[in-house]
């Protein structure tokens, strides 16, 4: 059916046939208006593409700079399609997640050229931007000569493109005015909830609809399954932990990180909403979170929901994904939730993080690692890493409205695409973007887990918190 | 040394002896002086228009903050722990196999597996075995009545469960050393005082202690150096954490400079560590020069 | 020259055992662990009783973990190779400076001689972090970044102050006598060094190699910041098997224990000298 309505869509690019045939005959092969035209304008760029010189840098080696990450493993899985298509080489550096990004900053800051391009979060352009490590992306974007015409920029969700893109003013809207594109969104993951469905089956359980349902059934998981606790999330002294499943649900009771006061930034973690949001999260954990929380990263979150020592996890959906396969022990157990922990709120609001490509400002061959970012960011290598491999979630809307791709998840990762189309509308990134983020947010983990211990009181302790985030501000001249 | 025809050439051989090792290490007390000048810059990567010279405002801020203070706590405290517990253990330890026997001294390779094991990944080994789930100490700890203790999760253990790493990596350098020095303790005095019926007591603290100080100067000096800057286990365990229970020296400039971007306040705490391991060693070695000395008058 | 009475051995005998158990335990659970598959270790509560397997010893060797996600690519070995590059090199160099300068100062008394001394051990009291702080800079304006041979210049400071003390007090322990006798055969200073004073010292020198090859390869910090990833040594490659698949825990186990292995090697071969040759310039009788 696809290469039928390939041939027809190329038969209009070759004016064989106009197009309002072409609706009528697609028609007759089951495919819808929109479906159709979006064939039409793919074999109309791939037209315009063979003007497109891919072996202008034939010959260049460019080198890249990797995290330990099945987007990457992805990206090598395919390599060599890219090495034929432009004549180009490509070397990489993988580093473990543990360490790649202080390696990215240890890089960056002794002013080396040793990489072209390099894995980064949205939250880390916003020191490298900054600092100058990073281009703009626009200057190249928006080159029509550097930019292959199929590479449908517009394509990428617009959240995504909004949130890795930022004018360097501490508190300014990401996308917003002035804005520097400081990275290509590659592979993103936004918040929910993962459950074990073996286990919630057992026991007559329902994946929660708020926050406190949320408390409830973990409390139940934990008391009543033998060798399981309720729910899993992050708590290493990092800013890892406030990023997922806690600023999701923060944000979901319309609580901010920073106010703008008089032109100023001001902490906004004081109020009383917080404080009542980090009442609830403190105590959910302490009751029926995993027992050395304060340890837990991604993987440790990730490795029990997959080996049946956690009920559910609230923290990116694609953890949950990753985990119901491989050998893990409850792999084709688990089933996918969104959440809105807000009884008023209408919708999920899951933070976003962004897995993206940025490039270094160092480098000396910049056209020819664009080659490769636009190369390894555009449709076709998402398509591929969408049916293939591991690269979800994508981010282009063309993947998701992927028949094949659709498929696939459908089958064999059950409830995962509601779980995305009710979370997605409201996912972006909540955070304020200002350089000391990392500062800051660190401080904000190793608050919580003060409170956790109870160490300090959670007033107290955010009162402290607000205090202190304040003083470094105007310490740094924000 | 005599015996050489030529003056200059003997006159100039120490140096000559000497200076490659000398030369090699001048070339890291360049980065050193790069690094005192940082730490009097408001220097932090992702502000490049602040940058500016500052004297010596890194200091007093850190002076004033209480975090700071904090570290200088934890630093000394995991210091003072470490290096008291490994002393004292891997004296026990060297007095034990003290015997020269094939047993004592197969004995004393194997206690030395833990400090081949690097200590960023003996962390990641404690790791395994402090997991609630299934780290067999969880088990023991669950076994002896403590169904629910949380190792280095919780502040009231972490620092605990660090020491308690740091002297299963480090206490067979302390042992190996203390070893040596023991088997080294000429016979006579302890014949000696066993004709006289001395006890076992007063020759160790009269005899055996005395004539070992200067190898437990030694192992402690270089012990203390590495536990004042330590930064592999505890950053592997918690990274500082739980709260700033383990924010010692390094951790806190590691984080400031690799995370923080802040290379001016992490360069602050780095030369106040520097300064500290400088004022301890020096009471070390003075007082292992002054011991040597009256060791070299006697024989 | 200790009393043995009977409950005196038995008292022995049970701390001996209560110290080896508390110290070798940990080893002999993960070289368990390393034996059995995710699955296995994962098993609540922990058991010694499952059916041994080899494949994490497989991964590791063949570089690639084959699981149902797909095929993993592992680096261990690679990463294994550079530890021993930067350890062997990096104490061969020291030992190439070191045993001179430790002779100097043990047998010559010499103007700035005690100030030398004191200056090389000092480099170890710098804090590593405050040096890698910005050498960064200037290896990468060297073009001594990513290099080996900018790594084992870096490793001298954990190197060479221990091996220089060590063997300084070495030298100073043994008799001038001999050497003296040798050179008044006719012999040059520079064959007594190397043909009467470095063979004498060879107990320290090996005690000294021993330590400070261990130190060399425990290095976690240095090779991060200054290489990329193919000159990593084990210690940062450990980190990879913690995968957005899981942790490989059995993996895990099997790289420590593969790790200790060449260490465990050398200190096997030096052991007899390694108590006699750790004589620290102390008291002789």
């Amino acid at each position: 059916m696809y290469s039928r309505i390939q041939d027809l869509a190329n038969a209009v690019v070759r004016r064989q046939l106009d197009r309002r045939n072409f609706l009528r005959r697609a028609g007759q092969l089951g495919i819808g208006a929109s479906a159709a035209t979006y064939f039409l304008n793919q074999a109309q760029s791939t037209a315009l593409a063979q003007d497109f010189d891919w072996q202008k840098h034939n010959g260049t080696t460019i080198k890249l700079l990797l995290n330990k990450h099945p987007y990457a493993d992805a990206m090598i899985a395919n390599l060599e399609t890219f090495k034929s298509m432009t004549g180009m080489d490509v070397t990489y550096d993988v580093f473990p997640e543990d360490v790649y990004f202080d390696k990215v900053t240890a890089e960056l800051s002794s002013g080396g050229g040793n990489y072209d391009a390099f894995m980064t979060g949205a939250y880390q352009t916003w020191q490298y931007g900054p600092a100058g490590w990073l281009v703009d992306m626009n200057e190249f974007i928006s080159d029509a000569s550097l930019t292959n015409p199929n590479y449908n920029w517009d394509d990428i969700l617009p959240n995504l493109r909004a949130s890795t893109a930022w004018s360097g003013v501490p508190g300014a809207e990401l996308g917003g005015e002035g804005a520097k594109q400081w990275a290509i969104p590659w592979g993103f993951e936004l918040n929910s909830i993962a459950y074990n469905k073996r286990v919630f089956d057992e026991h007559n359980l329902t994946p929660p609809n708020n926050m406190a349902e949320l408390m409830e059934t973990a409390a139940k998981i934990s008391t009543d399954v033998d060798g399981m606790y309720g729910v899993g999330v992050r708590g290493s002294r990092s800013w890892a932990t406030i990023h997922p499943g806690f600023l999701s649900g923060y944000s979901n009771f319309n609580e901010r990180d920073f106010t703008m006061e008089n032109g100023q930034l001001m902490a906004a973690m004081a109020t009383p909403g917080s404080k009542s949001f980090h009442a609830d999260w403190v105590k959910m954990i302490q009751e029926s979170g995993p027992r050395d929380w304060a340890t837990y990263t991604w993987y440790q979150v990730g490795t029990d929901l997959g080996a049946g020592a956690s009920g559910m996890i609230y923290d990116a959906d694609i953890l949950g994904y990753f985990m119901n396969g491989g050998e893990n022990a409850e792999a084709g157990n688990l089933a996918y939730h969104a959440f809105a922990p807000n009884p008023e709120a209408s919708a999920p609001t899951p933070n976003v993080w962004i897995w993206s490509l940025g490039m270094s400002n160092f480098s000396t061959q910049k056209e020819a690692a664009w080659l490769f970012m636009q190369w390894a960011s555009g449709t076709d290598h998402a398509l591929f890493g969408a049916r293939d491999m591991d690269f979800v979630n994508p981010v282009r809307q063309s993947v998701w409205d992927d028949q094949a791709f659709q498929d696939r998840i459908a089958k064999s990762y059950p409830g995962y695409l509601e779980q995305y189309e009710a979370s997605a509308p409201g996912s972006k990134i909540y955070f304020t973007p200002q350089p000391l983020f990392f500062n800051l947010t660190t401080e904000w983990a190793s608050m919580l887990q003060q409170m956790v211990g109870n160490e300090v009181p959670v007033d107290e302790g955010l009162d402290q918190l607000a205090e202190s985030v304040n003083r470094q501000l105007r310490q740094a001249g924000i | 040394m005599d015996g050489s025809r030529r003056p200059f050439m003997r006159k100039a051989l120490p140096y000559l002896l000497s200076l490659p090792a000398l030369l090699v290490c001048i070339g890291i007390l360049i980065p050193f002086g790069t690094a005192v000048y940082y730490s009097l810059q408001r220097y932090n990567l992702a502000f490049p228009m602040t940058r500016g010279f500052i004297w010596l405002e890194n200091y007093t801020l850190l002076f004033t903050d209480p975090a700071f203070w904090n570290t200088v706590r934890v630093s000394l405290l995991y210091t003072l722990y470490t290096v008291g517990f490994e002393l004292v253990l891997g004296l026990g330890i060297a007095m034990l196999l003290q015997r020269r026997s094939l047993f004592n001294n197969m004995m004393s390779i194997l206690l030395l597996l833990p400090l081949m094991i690097a200590p960023a990944i003996a962390a990641l080994m404690w790791k395994l075995m402090t997991n609630p789930g299934f780290g067999i100490l969880s088990y023991f700890a669950s076994l002896l009545g403590f169904p629910d203790f949380k190792w280095a999760s919780a502040s009231s253990s972490a620092l605990f469960t660090v020491v308690l790493i740091d002297i299963w990596v480090y206490t067979p350098f302390m042992m190996v050393l203390l070893l040596a020095g023991l088997r080294a303790l000429p016979r006579q005095p302890f014949e000696a005082a066993e004709l006289d019926g001395v006890p076992q007591s007063f020759v160790f603290f009269r005899i055996t202690l005395p004539m070992l100080t200067p190898y437990i100067i030694t192992a402690t000096l270089f012990r203390m150096l590495e536990s004042i800057q330590q930064f592999d286990i505890i950053y592997a365990m918690t990274q500082g954490g739980p709260g700033n229970t383990l924010m010692a020296f390094q951790v806190a400039a590691y984080l400031e400079r690799y995370q923080y971007t802040n290379v001016g306040r992490s360069a602050a705490i780095l030369m106040v560590l520097w300064a500290i391991t400088f004022l301890l060693s020096n009471l070390f070695i003075k007082q292992w020069l002054r011991l040597r000395e009256r060791a070299r008058g006697m024989g | 020259m200790e009393r043995q009475t009977t409950t005196g051995r038995v008292v022995r005998v049970m701390l001996l055992t209560l110290v080896g158990l508390f110290f070798l335990f940990p080893i002999f659970w993960v070289l368990l662990m390393s034996f059995q598959t995710n699955q296995d270790i994962l098993r609540i509560p922990p058991s010694i009783f499952f059916e041994p397997t080899l494949g994490n010893y497989k991964a590791l060797i063949s570089g690639r973990l084959e699981s149902t996600a797909g095929v993993l690519e592992i680096r261990f070995m690679n990463n294994l190779m550079n530890s021993v590059i930067l350890a062997v090199s990096s104490v061969a160099l020291s030992l190439l400076l070191g045993i001179p300068a430790a002779y100097a100062f043990a047998r010559f008394k010499f103007r700035l001689g005690e100030d030398i001394a004191f200056t090389l051990l000092s480099f170890r009291f710098a804090p590593p972090l405050l040096v890698l702080l910005p050498l960064a800079i200037y290896f990468q304006q060297m073009g001594l970044i990513d290099t080996y041979i900018g790594l084992i210049w870096v490793y001298q400071l954990i190197t060479l102050p221990l091996i220089l003390w060590i063997v300084r007090g070495y030298f100073e322990d043994i008799s001038e006598d001999i050497e003296h006798a040798y050179r008044l055969d006719g012999n040059g200073w520079f064959k007594t060094f190397l043909h009467i004073a470095i063979p004498l010292a060879k107990p320290g020198i090996a005690a000294a190699t021993l330590l400070s090859f261990i130190f060399a390869w425990n290095n976690f910090v240095f090779a991060l910041i200054l290489a990329s990833a193919d000159k990593q040594p084990v210690t940062v490659g450990a980190l990879a098997f913690v995968t957005a698949s899981g942790i490989q825990y059995g993996q895990i186990a099997a790289s420590i224990v593969l790790s200790v292995t060449p260490t465990l090697l050398l200190a096997l071969y030096a052991q007899r000298y390694l108590v006699e040759g750790l004589s620290l310039g102390a008291v002789k009788g």
